[in-house]
């Protein structure tokens, strides 16, 4: 799960061009719309396209994806679980 | 007629002229065939959070345009209008490589936002909160032209009493791949300085952005009334340029001989600069010459850096010495006509005036 974590960190980074950011930076737990990072909903289309490249994951319902992309942790979780299903 | 002030002038291009200080002072020479931006610090006007979606003409454009409100003391114009034949290339060339690369699959929505053609006049209005008349003009070598001739119809019309109008063109990879494929540029690296007498075909690529702060009455600053500018497109032949400027000159009260300074866009393309030296020939055969496209290259609407420089002769009543062509210019410099043309199809006069 940490390094789970820690890629994501990279890859939002790295996908959203993040400016002076870096991936100590960013707090497993931390909002990342909104008074966190900052993120908006054009940054939301981004992280989705990024599970889908990434991690081959399809987020079926959209309404779940406050919940998925409340935070790294929060995602990393969703990863974990879909990955499990799908095994 | 109502007379129409520059009152304010802001420009990002190879040279350092985002800088302030003395016009062209520090200069930057190349040998080479294009020339980049020499890009200041843009997080001055651009929150770090907006500035990653931003490509680079997107902020060569806000920055341009930020250091000409600042210059006329605006903070808030009642109108933006760009002109520019490229657009958004480099996030355009970023959607459609994606669309090759993975095959119309997950396909992010940034670049394709940002690609568009009036997402610089739309980012100034976002950071500056405009929700005023706001339009860019596409229109290839004439984009920056027909964006002031929309700003002038404005002021004209009362509709508008200070507008920000700008012109701006980037240079990518892939575009410079393309363009030179049409031989537009020389096949070998060139000295700036030495490019306006080369004696081959093609010229060097360049970008950057210029804006201006238009206004119908005169700032504390302002050094240039816009007095009149006119197109030509696809002239049949060298007679029709001359009568056209004569023409130009006659609407506006004026002869050749009333002209003190004349800025060409001579680009150092044998072909290309051959109407220059008919022009000068027939109607400007004494007239002291000044050029600017050895300083930021050839792109479409590369005239807003003409006008930026005219209009900086005209407050240092001085011609830098790296933009001087021909002769010598005089000590009083109170009219200026800047004539280009673009690959020998569109052709534009801007007449600029002294404001003392």
């Amino acid at each position: 799960m940490e390094q789970l974590m820690a890629d994501l960190k990279k890859q939002i980074i790295e996908q959203l061009n993040l400016q002076e950011v870096t991936p100590e930076s960013i707090g497993n737990d931390e909002p990342l719309f909104k008074e966190g990072l900052g993120l908006d909903s054009i940054d939301a289309l981004e992280l989705i396209v990024l599970l889908q490249q990434h991690y081959n994951i399809r987020i079926a319902n959209p309404e779940q994806g406050p919940e998925i992309f409340y935070s790294i942790r929060s995602m990393a979780e969703f990863i974990v679980a879909q990955q499990t299903a799908k095994a | 007629m109502l007379s129409i002030y520059i009152n304010g002038a802001g420009c990002i291009s190879p040279q350092e002229t985002a800088a302030g200080g003395p016009m062209l002072a520090n200069l930057r020479e190349y040998e080479q065939v294009k020339l980049a931006t020499v890009d200041p610090d843009y997080k001055q006007w651009i929150d770090v959070k907006q500035i990653r979606r931003m490509s680079r003409v997107v902020k060569m454009g806000v920055g341009a345009a930020n250091l000409s409100l600042q210059a006329a003391g605006i903070a808030m114009p009642d109108a933006i209008v760009t002109g520019t034949a490229y657009g958004c290339l480099d996030d355009t060339g970023v959607f459609l490589t994606k669309m090759v690369n993975q095959q119309e699959e997950m396909l992010t929505p940034t670049a394709f936002i940002q690609s568009t053609h009036n997402t610089v006049g739309g980012q100034i209005a976002l950071l500056l909160g405009c929700n005023a008349y706001n339009n860019t003009f596409v229109h290839r070598g004439f984009s920056f032209e027909n964006a002031l001739l929309d700003t002038i119809m404005m002021l004209r019309e009362g509709s508008a009493q200070q507008i920000l109008v700008g012109g701006l063109d980037e240079l990518t990879p892939h575009s410079y791949q393309i363009l030179s494929r049409f031989g537009l540029y020389k096949k070998e690296p060139v000295k700036t300085m030495e490019l306006l007498n080369s004696p081959t075909c093609g010229t060097i690529a360049g970008e950057g952005a210029a804006f201006f702060t238009l206004g119908v009455q005169p700032g504390t600053n302002t050094a240039a009334e816009l007095t009149g500018i006119s197109t030509l497109y696809k002239p049949m032949w060298e007679g029709e340029v001359i009568g056209h400027i004569m023409k130009f000159l006659e609407d506006n009260n004026y002869t050749p001989n009333d002209i003190d300074l004349l800025v060409t866009g001579r680009n150092g393309d044998i072909g290309q600069d051959e109407i220059y030296e008919e022009v000068v020939e027939a109607l400007f055969p004494e007239h002291p010459e000044a050029s600017f496209k050895h300083l930021c290259g050839e792109y479409p609407t590369a005239v807003g850096f003409g006008m930026w420089l005219a209009n900086g002769i005209l407050a240092d009543q001085a011609v830098p010495e790296a933009a001087m062509f021909y002769g010598q210019a005089p000590r009083r410099i109170k009219k200026i006509l800047l004539y280009n043309h673009h690959q020998g199809t569109h052709h534009s006069l801007v007449l600029l005036s002294h404001v003392e």
